[in-house]
């Protein structure tokens, strides 16, 4: 019992009091749209709607004649008249076999708030109207002409609940409120001082107009069309294939900083390639409805793919631009919204003569060849880099060569003759898993003998301490007591060997470390194709399917292969290294009969190679200086002496990833293959699918309309082009309020409907209807400039008021639904990120081109996908762009998002959550760290004292001061800091060697590890992430 | 207000009080309604995550935690469970229409005969239930009296992507939540160190051609606290769980401090209590930086444990090596852990292929169902082993080479579960001759569903969240079964 009595009894009482669940008016004003069809929608129309197939006692609740109707003696409704209407004795009936909705449908049964609603509608006169977002917006008279018109209705409402505006917000909360609404950035320092310097009466107005004329308006606009155009750099499903669709994206970033109309945006993106003498960039527009997933999966029917891509672009269309979720109506007509599956299946053709074949990958057809304007610039870009690293290679290498003068000195002096390079094992324990019995012969060599196993596993363990290991070497012996004299026991004499693992075991201790073979050479490898045994690196993949063998090479004698490790091993004491060698072949009898393991401490080429070592061959060349050594070998030797500069490798390393750089950035400046539409010459026939099945084809249907939306009538067939013209009818009742919506929802976290995704009948009803009518008549009547609506909505002082709230008006509007107040919320991950980079100084704000690699957390990709897609971050400049440029892989989105939508289809609301890993992310994640670290040094560069020093850090990310009392914390942990890194210095130098850091300055480690935990603390803090 | 009532409440009952508290006695209409603005609103941000739906469980339990034993691509059901002795007639002979029936086919075999493969397996009967299992599965086949075998279940796909997205998240399409998300939303966590709901990934060397989509234990449109945290081998078993190089615990826990002093300032000058949830959620990533490697950790482990799971539990990432944490999570009051082995995609080589992957896993899941019983955990521990779809009995590639495999099958496949109130020792619904056809007892995706969640106290039907104006449930919307057949003591 989770309810006492007397609060039970006051829940009744505010149920039953009640007028209705959405309205503020008193019982005599019920309205039809809003308070009655959205209990009839909810409880009645799943089996008294438009959908015929679930429909019972052939009766229709959404049809005024049918629930008006004479039913023999009876009407469900009949008006003025509760207790003669049906619908009232269903509803409240102690019978459950009548009660309406029945037990079994599992329906909520209504609540007495309801039924009360229903009882006074019918005692009205049961008026009967249309659902709130079917009838065409009206023009609401504004009567205060000095009033903003958005604040003439907030206020309006907010009077009757007896409230008013917050007070306004102060100018630098505004400022940068404003500056991430309109540009997904917080203000710079330049914009700061010259809006918050500025005294003039329009100074907010020339603000305004400064971030919308940016060209990080397009940016932030664009994040919010990507989203809801499900934009991917790959394809999604089994392949998840990378696509080169990005000139699109930087095609609709180049729109909206242009401000075309959105009903030419809309047209361009639905038929393009329609109009008259349609240009690239028109026919690219359409690539809109090819950003859906593409399945390639092994085994699929094509056409069944095609099928899905087509059904996507209705429901796409229906999500963002009508706020209708059609997709319900795929398989059977819409059980609340008068959409049937005809209706659908008449969308749906608009969309199937689409020139494709359902295919993925590099066969997506149709394609545009397109060459982008925005290459040339990263191109530029990505070769100074190289250029840069280049000569830090350089540098570093003639100080290696120095180094390696004194090396070879010592070398020549210190190699005995005979050297060799590989030391043989003499194994401490032999084990094999399934019995053959292993023998230590003498030499190191193992010999096998007892029983047979069909497979087997032997283990050889390697006590080989204190030395450097960075090779095996496995030979393979033939021997007498074998079949034919070759190398195994088993029915044939050749051996298998399938995979090789190499393990690291502690005393005492259960558990095994993995060590990695990067590489693996053997002296013969039979020839082979597809997945057969043969090849010495399929030893390295644990797949039982493939491996090493030397079958079908006549000459018997002995084999050799070598493993390289992927990083040097030092056993220590208690340790030992376990070398598994399986033999695990489809038909097995292939296990090797006699073989011996040898290391080594020789790095690079010694372990890719079977020839002599470099070493080896000095022993062999007998020179008593290094002047006598010949410069092939010369060079053979310093070739392995850089292996181990650590130095030479780090800048080495990163001129590589620099060079594969460029390769990539090259690849995309020649003639890109974007994904567009085109039709097909032939027409296809559209079928209704019964079911929403692909291959169940049902009646023929032809493109149309939906009507009970808008009805559309033409004499000649409708194309792409007339839906497009259809959506931004001014005549449509749905497209500029959804859209009004959006806009409202980008500055206020929620829309006025909080449904943006759902304005049908089981939508919530707007906050503020006749607001969203005001902007959506605005939208449509100045041609469609989304720029002068945001200017509308920022302008107004329903923005501009606070957002600070009073405990007592949070238990009033917990969620804001009257406006007493500007929204507070977190602020998305993307413009988190894009804050950092800002704040810091690392923001590269270049406009458009192919997509860059933001860090993320080693093997992410790799694991996902076992190894198929490796992801290397960005190098230089290219990894501060902003987020709208990081490459999106469909199936795993980039980590730092924590917050994302999920861009598999479209998704218009908004996924605000509070958890944990979204703490850790920011706190940990290399480009949050990497601001922290670089805005420390850049302040550590302009000021001195301490207090001047946080002043500023938090400036730069707060564009504020802090107060006395935030000062002192920041102080207190600053010393706090200093003290541990002072202490331990070395700490301090790990906490910043990280990244790429292009001109670190190490002279003041110590405090700048310090301010850097004050910087990330900062960046951390609620206000850093937050729209105030 | 006093917190352990407060989590006791209904989000209703709090909004009463609230309201209560606010107006004393006298009633606006526009308070009221603003009380009905609110009650509009998606209820779910409102739920305390700690003890989840108020309404739940609808009856008692017999199941408190679930660990599902994920074989992604599919195990061949004919040479692992589904003993067909009389197929050895057939070998090589055409598949009857009779018994193909229309089946779909993937396009990888939709243009070859149907010839029929024979099992490659010798099959035995076990314990005293007489359970037969083929020779690959030596360690399943010493507990088979702790195991309900489920011959019949059934799915309507037959690729990879869809059949698994529907296996786990009752749609064949992208976008609803997972059955572990269900489960964390609905009856909410009792470890507050970990998130609700693991994943634990087996490793493996070689590239898979079957990704595994985060989307297999997403959350879908319930919010994202519920979706699966996967827990990886290597430096951060969750992502940005580590503190970089360079600071140690104590200048993280001082950071931490000043963030939440610095935030409760902003919290009293804004009132926007969404600040206080920020404070607890930054402690809790705090606590979890101890407690995830702790619990990843299983070098505390004795020495027999390893012997009970096998060698390849000693190497951290591995199937085996996960068995041991998914126990260990079960213990720390994890609710749902996911297990997933990535490789069962046998299209051919059946005897390296699949029996690798028996390697993998029989030793293991077998040792996992007797250290839940030593313990005392099985009876409240749900254990699901199986895949998205089951083999067919034709062969792919020559039926009569050892190069043959078997291409995918929705029809019928074989799952086994244990613990958790089901029937051990029992073996049901069966397949026809041909393992090709389930001929008695079907047990859909969605029915197997349904049952899970009725093993956890929850009524299928009524466990609905409200996502675009309608009201969506695991089980979808077509009729789905309660197998009761399958419950311990069951009459009958």
């Amino acid at each position: 019992m989770k309810l006492f009595m007397p609060v039970k009894l006051i829940l009744l009482l505010i149920i039953s009091a009640l007028p209705c669940s959405r309205s503020e008016s008193s019982a005599e004003e019920i309205r039809f749209s809003r308070d009655v069809l959205p209990i009839l929608s909810d409880r009645c129309f799943h089996c008294h709607g438009p959908d015929e197939s679930h429909r019972e006692a052939e009766l229709r609740l959404d049809l005024k004649e049918d629930a008006f109707a004479d039913r023999g003696g009876y009407a469900v409704i009949i008006p003025h008249k509760i207790s003669e209407s049906e619908l009232i004795t269903r509803i409240t009936t102690d019978d459950e076999t009548l009660l309406m909705p029945p037990q079994d449908s599992h329906r909520k049964p209504l609540t007495d708030a309801e039924v009360m609603i229903l009882r006074k509608w019918i005692e009205g006169g049961a008026h009967w109207g249309k659902h709130w977002a079917y009838e065409k917006p009206i023009r609401p008279v504004i009567p205060d002409r000095a009033q903003h018109p958005i604040d003439y209705f907030v206020t309006t409402r907010l009077k009757k609940a007896g409230l008013s505006l917050s007070s306004p917000a102060d100018k630098r909360t505004l400022l940068r409120r404003v500056c991430f609404d309109l540009t997904g950035l917080p203000p710079t320092s330049e914009q700061a001082q010259k809006f918050l310097s500025d005294t003039s009466a329009d100074a907010y107005e020339q603000l305004v107009e400064r971030l919308l004329a940016s060209d990080h308006y397009g940016e932030r606009m664009a994040m919010w069309w990507l989203d809801a155009a499900r934009y991917s750099d790959t394809d999604g499903f089994q392949q998840d294939a990378t696509r080169t669709n990005w000139p699109w994206r930087d095609w609709v970033i180049h729109e909206f900083n242009s401000n075309q109309p959105f009903n030419k945006f809309i047209r361009e993106q639905f038929a393009g390639d329609l109009l008259p003498n349609a240009s690239d960039e028109q026919i690219l527009a359409t690539s809109f409805h090819r950003q859906h997933m593409t399945n390639g999966e092994g085994g699929r029917d094509p056409e069944e793919s095609r099928i899905d891509y087509v059904i996507d672009r209705v429901n796409t269309t229906g999500t963002v631009l009508l706020g209708l979720t059609l997709g319900c109506a795929q398989c059977h007509s819409h059980k609340f919204d008068p959409i049937t599956q005809e209706d659908y299946y008449s969308l749906f053709a608009f969309f199937n003569n689409i020139d494709e074949d359902g295919s993925a990958g590099r066969k997506a057809k149709p394609y545009l060849e397109y060459s982008s304007p925005y290459v040339d610039r990263a191109v530029t870009e990505a070769e100074q880099l190289v250029e840069f690293r280049a000569k830090k290679v350089d540098s570093v290498r003639k100080k290696a060569e120095q180094e390696f003068a004194v090396w070879l000195d010592q070398r020549v002096q210190q190699t005995e003759k005979g050297y060799q390079g590989w030391t043989i094992i003499q194994p401490g324990r032999l084990e094999s898993v399934a019995g053959t019995v292993l023998d230590h012969v003498g030499e190191g060599i193992v010999q096998a003998s007892g029983p047979l196993p069909r497979q087997d596993d032997y283990l050889v363990f390697v006590n080989h301490v204190h030395t450097r290991i960075t090779g095996i070497r496995l030979e393979i012996f033939p021997h007498a007591s074998h079949t034919s004299g070759k190398y195994t026991r088993g029915e044939n004499g050749e051996f298998i060997l399938t995979d090789i693992k190499l393990q690291v075991h502690q005393k005492g201790r259960s558990q095994l470390q993995d060590i990695q073979i990067t590489n693996a050479i053997a002296d013969v490898e039979p020839p082979t194709k597809g997945r057969q045994y043969g090849l010495i690196k399929d030893t390295l993949d644990d797949d039982p399917r493939n491996g090493w063998t030397t079958a079908g090479i006549e000459e018997i004698v002995s084999h050799t292969a070598v493993f390289e490790l992927g990083d040097p091993l030092f056993l220590e004491q208690g340790e030992e290294l376990v070398v598994v060698l399986l033999h695990r072949s489809t038909e097995g009898n292939a296990n090797i009969g006699r073989f011996r393991v040898s290391v080594t401490d020789q790095p690079g080429q010694a372990v890719r190679s079977l020839e002599p070592m470099p070493l080896e061959k000095l022993a062999l060349a007998e020179v008593n200086s290094s002047a006598e050594v010949n410069s092939e070998l010369r060079s053979e030797l310093l070739a392995q002496f850089l292996v181990d500069h650590i130095e030479f490798q780090v800048v080495n390393a990163a001129l590589e990833q620099a060079k594969n750089q460029l390769v990539q950035v090259k690849k995309a400046a020649g003639k890109l293959n974007v994904m567009v539409l085109s039709e097909k010459a032939e027409k296809r026939e559209t079928h209704i699918l019964e079911r929403g099945v692909w291959d169940k084809k049902g009646k023929v249907v032809s493109a149309d309309v939906p009507s009970a939306i808008m009805s559309l009538s033409s004499e000649n067939e409708l194309s792409r082009l007339d839906l497009a013209n259809w959506i931004v009818s001014p005549e449509n009742p749905l497209t500029s309020r959804v859209i009004s919506n959006h806009l409202w929802q980008l500055c206020f976290g929620a829309g006025l409907v909080r449904t943006p995704d759902d304005f049908g009948l089981q939508g919530e009803f707007p906050t503020h209807p006749d607001l969203l009518d005001w902007l959506a008549l605005e939208l449509v009547e100045s041609d469609w400039n989304l720029k002068h609506l945001l200017k509308q909505i920022v302008t107004s002082q329903t923005y501009r008021q606070s957002s600070n709230i009073s405990k007592e008006l949070y238990e009033l509007d917990p969620e804001n639904r009257l406006l007493a107040r500007a929204a507070r919320f977190r602020l998305p991950s993307w413009m988190i990120r894009d804050a950092a980079l800002l704040s810091s100084g690392l923001l590269n704000p270049a406009i458009g081109g192919p997509p860059v690699m933001p860090y993320q957390p080693e093997g992410v990709w790799k694991e996902m996908f076992m190894g198929r897609f490796v992801y290397e971050s960005s190098q230089g400049p290219a990894q501060f762009r902003r987020t709208i440029y990081a490459f999106w892989r469909r199936s795993a989105a980039p980590t730092f998002l924590f917050d994302s939508a999920q861009r598999r289809v479209c998704e218009v609301g908004r996924r605000l959550t509070n958890t944990p890993l979204h703490a850790l992310t920011l706190l940990n994640d290399q480009t949050q760290l990497e601001a922290s670290r670089e805005l420390a040094q850049c302040i550590m560069k302009n000021s001195v004292s301490v207090e001047h020093q946080i002043d500023q850090l938090f400036q730069r990310v707060l564009t504020r001061s802090p107060t006395a009392e935030e000062q002192a914390v920041l102080i207190r942990e600053f010393e706090r800091t200093t003290v541990y890194y002072a202490k331990h210095p070395d700490d301090a130098k790990r906490l910043l060697n990280f990244g790429q850091p292009e001109n670190q300055d190490d002279s003041q480690y110590v405090e700048q590890a310090a301010l850097m935990v004050i910087a990330s603390l900062i960046f951390n803090l609620d206000e850093a992430i937050s729209h105030e | 207000m006093n917190n352990s009532i407060k989590q006791n409440l209904s989000p209703l009952w709090q909004q009463a009080r609230r309201y209560f508290l606010g107006q004393a006695a006298s009633v606006s209409l526009g308070a009221m309604a603003l009380q009905c603005l609110e009650n509009n609103s998606a209820d779910a941000a409102k739920i305390n995550p700690a003890i989840g739906l108020p309404e739940l469980p609808h009856h008692s339990p017999t199941a408190k935690n679930v660990i599902f034993l994920t074989q992604s691509g599919g195990p061949s059901q004919i040479e692992l469970f589904d003993d067909k002795p009389g197929l050895k007639e057939w070998a090589g002979k055409e598949l009857p229409e009779s018994v193909r029936q229309g089946q779909r086919l993937t396009t990888m075999t939709a243009n070859q005969k149907q010839l029929i493969m024979p099992a490659r397996t010798k099959f035995d009967q076990y314990g005293e239930s007489g359970a037969s299992l083929g020779e690959w599965l030596p360690y399943l086949s010493k507990v088979a009296d702790d195991l309900c075998f489920v011959k019949s279940m059934v799915t309507d796909q037959i690729n990879h992507a869809p059949a698994m997205t529907k296996f786990l998240t009752g749609h064949h399409l992208a976008g609803r939540p997972s059955l572990g998300a269900w489960s964390s939303y609905g009856l909410g966590s009792e470890n507050r160190d970990m998130p609700d709901y693991l994943v634990l990934i087996s490793q493996m060397k070689r590239p898979s051609d079957q990704p595994l989509y985060e989307h297999y234990w997403g959350s879908g449109f319930l919010p994202s606290r519920y979706q699966g945290v996967k827990l990886r081998n290597a430096r951060d078993p969750v992502l940005y769980l580590k503190d970089p190089a360079g600071m140690p615990r104590e200048i993280r826990r001082s950071m931490l401090d000043g963030i939440a002093e610095l935030n409760q300032k902003r919290l009293e000058l804004t009132g926007d209590p969404e600040i206080e949830t920020r404070i607890s959620q930054y402690e809790m990533a705090w606590r979890m930086q101890s407690s995830v490697p702790e619990m990843t950790d299983l070098s505390d482990e004795p020495e027999s444990t390893f012997e009970l799971y096998g060698p390849d539990s000693r190497r951290p990432g591995t199937y085996a090596a996960n068995c041991i944490m998914a126990r260990k999570l079960i213990e720390r009051g994890v609710r749902f852990v996911q297990l997933i082995h990535p490789d069962w995609d046998h299209h051919s080589r059946l005897s390296s292929w699949c029996v690798a992957r028996c390697r993998d896993t029989d030793q293991a899941s077998a040792a996992l169902v007797t250290d839940l019983k030593q313990r005392g955990l099985l009876d409240e521990t749900l254990v699901l082993w199986g895949g998205e779809f089951g083999r067919s009995v034709a062969g792919q590639g020559k039926w009569d080479s050892p190069e043959g495999g078997r291409d995918h099958h929705p029809r019928c496949f074989t799952m086994w579960m244990a613990g958790g109130g089901t029937q051990p020792g029992l073996t049901y619904g069966a397949t026809d001759d041909f393992s090709y056809n389930v001929a008695e007892n079907p047990v859909h995706v969605r029915d197997l569903h349904a049952t899970i969640l009725h093993l956890l106290g929850i009524d299928h039907a009524r466990f609905t969240y409200r996502n675009q104006g309608l009201d969506f449930k695991l089980t979808g919307v077509e009729e789905s079964r309660m197998v009761h057949e399958i419950l311990k003591n069951h009459p009958g």
